[in-house]
């Protein structure tokens, strides 16, 4: 009789959200995730599983958001994951109370336009005193492929089986390709909107926006009132590329090239190195008695030491230009 | 079974409602023990068993109904795969997205840089390791307001926050976590080395290891060769760059009076590089391995 009573109340239960259900009207195209929460509802018709639901999707809810925030915060998305554990203790250990268990690690996400795959092997061995971690193995896969730098950056990684290390140079690498593809963009006269992220339905939105403004603020050249060259600035391979030539249409031959190359050395350690390059007429070479155009890429290096990399760009555009006007 | 053949030409629907209850007669008199039935029990169990068939056929229209429903708004999504939401209850797919989530959050460890929102903000924790040793772990909890504000942390004294948070907590958070990771990583490896060279290579040194608590001034004698006849050399290791591993100056000098040889000289020369190069628990395991004679392929 009660198993009885239980299921007539679940049949209601369940009829008052079907019913629900089909009066709430189609919505193609619309914002699917609200439909399948309806969808949701509407089989959650057990009636042990009813409350559990309802909890399980608000707190579904909050621990994507805080997903979110966190790839906000660190600038790395992890899509996927998932661990396969071992045990390894064998009866001798067990006896000395010790545990060693092997760790399979699968992770994969991204780091604004590179995309990374790691498996890497844990070890974990616990005695009464301490428990030791050890990553045992580490394999990396990157792309796009076509930043070189990283492929030995990525192989000595692998080597070091350094994790930490690898997200850490990562990130500085990727801030400085950011930075000067804006850079470049700039002297371009390209546009340098951000897409923002979606925001969440939560009250983290608010310190999502509040990071968000503040690494747009970090941004340099944001300032409208910078100059742009769009016909003496020359990006050959796109924004994107290590390289800008600075050309002067009315004085065809001349080109200054800039080759930004941003290199990790053997620590990690993410540094910028800019070079300069000339393409001069054999004639203006002759005529160049002072040896301006020879020691052009070491005064670069220099004015790079006394004014940065922006101003020291600047400065060579605008000195290509009002020659000129000469 | 033979009132359900008697009553069949009156219609299905009443037959059906008769062999139901004819059923649940049959089960609930096998169910119990007691032969005996009160009829005010046996009328209401049956009343009861009508009302449940005729919800379960409601229910299956309205089942079907949604399903319709569902089916024309599946078609404009593009993610989802008919077969797995036919087959597994939205309750399993949400546990299982639940799982998924879950343990992405717990990976973000892996990353160096973790985070637990908390009701101020957020309380970073960054983990440390060397050599793939995971090691100690620091937090710095962080509220979230402008300017953001550092409320309390586990960073040791000597690592130099207020100068980092000085320069990049408030325009460029990422950089001030990262940058901070930098250093206590560093920091880490540091000590890990030192501790190891205490440990294990008591043998080798003549004397106590002298070190600063950031362990970037680390101070030694030592002996190349534990029982040999090795002359003792004094080492003196500065890390400058507190952002890395590997010491920035290093001076081995000989502490006794007679003047070197030239083979020690060598040695002298060739330990310097050495400690230049590589960590220093590793030129160590060199020194253990070769005893004496150093081999220079080791110098990498």
């Amino acid at each position: 009789m009660d198993s009885q009573l239980v299921e007539a109340r679940a049949l209601e239960a369940e009829i008052t959200a079907l019913r629900r259900a089909c009066v709430e009207p189609p919505a193609p195209g619309e914002d699917t995730s609200r439909v399948r929460k309806s969808f949701r509802e509407t089989y959650q018709a057990d009636s042990e599983g009813w409350e559990l639901s309802k909890d399980l999707r608000s707190h579904l809810g909050h621990l994507e958001s805080e997903i979110q925030f966190l790839s906000t915060l660190t600038g790395i998305s992890i899509r996927h994951y998932s661990k396969k554990t071992e045990d390894l203790t064998s009866t001798e250990m067990t006896e000395k109370s010790i545990k060693k268990v092997l760790q399979r690690h699968r992770l994969s996400g991204n780091c604004h336009m590179i995309t990374f795959q790691l498996e890497f092997q844990l070890l974990e061995i616990q005695n009464e005193e301490s428990l030791s971690s050890v990553i045992t193995d580490l394999s990396i896969i990157m792309e796009p492929t076509e930043y070189s730098e990283l492929s030995e950056f990525v192989s000595r990684a692998e080597e070091r089986r350094d994790l930490f290390m690898f997200f850490r140079s990562l990130h500085f690498f990727v801030e400085w390709c950011e930075y000067r593809k804006r850079t470049f963009k700039r002297f371009k006269g390209l546009s340098l909107t951000t897409p923002l992220p979606p925001t969440p339905s939560t009250n983290l939105a608010h310190y999502m926006t509040v990071i968000h403004s503040w690494t747009l603020a970090a941004l340099p050249s944001q300032n409208p009132h910078y100059e742009k060259y769009p016909e003496a600035v020359h990006l050959s391979e796109g924004a994107s590329s290590s390289c800008m030539g600075i050309r002067n249409p009315s004085r065809p031959g001349f080109e200054l090239v800039i080759v930004w190359r941003i290199q990790i050395d053997e620590e990690g350690k993410v540094l910028p190195k800019l070079d300069l390059l000339t393409k001069v007429p054999l004639q203006a070479l002759e005529l160049d008695k002072n040896g301006v155009i020879e020691t052009a890429p070491l005064s670069f290096r220099t004015l790079l030491g006394v004014l940065g990399i922006e101003a020291t760009l600047e400065s060579l555009i605008k000195s290509l230009h009002t020659e000129a006007s000469n | 079974m033979e009132l359900a053949n008697t009553l069949s030409q009156d219609g299905e629907s009443r037959g059906g409602v008769l062999a139901h209850l004819e059923r649940l007669e049959t089960q609930v008199s096998r169910s119990r023990k007691k032969m005996e039935e009160p009829q005010s029990a046996q009328a209401e169990e049956s009343a009861l068993g009508t009302r449940i068939h005729e919800l379960r056929r409601l229910r299956d229209k309205l089942r079907a109904e949604v399903k319709q429903h569902q089916a024309s708004v599946k078609a404009s999504t593009t993610n989802v795969e008919p077969d797995q939401t036919l087959e597994i209850t939205e309750q399993e797919s949400l546990k299982r997205k639940w799982e998924n989530v879950k343990a992405i959050l717990q990976a973000y460890r892996f990353t160096g840089i973790s985070g637990k929102l908390t009701s101020r903000g957020v309380c970073v924790c960054i983990s440390t390791a060397f050599e793939g040793n995971l090691l100690d772990s620091y937090f710095v909890d962080l509220v979230m307001r402008k300017p953001l504000q550092i409320h309390h942390h586990s960073i040791p004294v000597f690592i130099p926050l207020e100068e980092i948070s000085a320069k990049y907590l408030q325009t460029n958070i990422q950089h001030f976590l990262f940058t901070l990771c930098e250093y206590l990583n560093a920091y880490s490896g540091r000590k890990y080395q030192a501790d190891r060279l205490q440990s294990d290579f008591e043998a080798f040194l003549a004397g106590p290891l002298q070190r600063n608590s950031l362990c970037n001034l680390l101070s030694f004698t030592y002996k190349a060769e534990p029982e040999g006849q090795s002359f003792p050399f004094c080492a003196r290791l500065l890390y400058k760059d507190l952002t890395t591993t590997l010491p920035t100056d290093v001076t081995v000098t000989y502490q006794g009076t007679d003047a070197l040889s030239t083979t020690q000289e060598e040695q002298r020369a060739a330990h310097e590089n050495l400690f230049f190069t590589k960590p220093l628990h590793q030129v160590f395991t060199s020194f253990a391995r070769k005893g004496d004679k150093l081999d220079m392929s080791l110098v990498s």
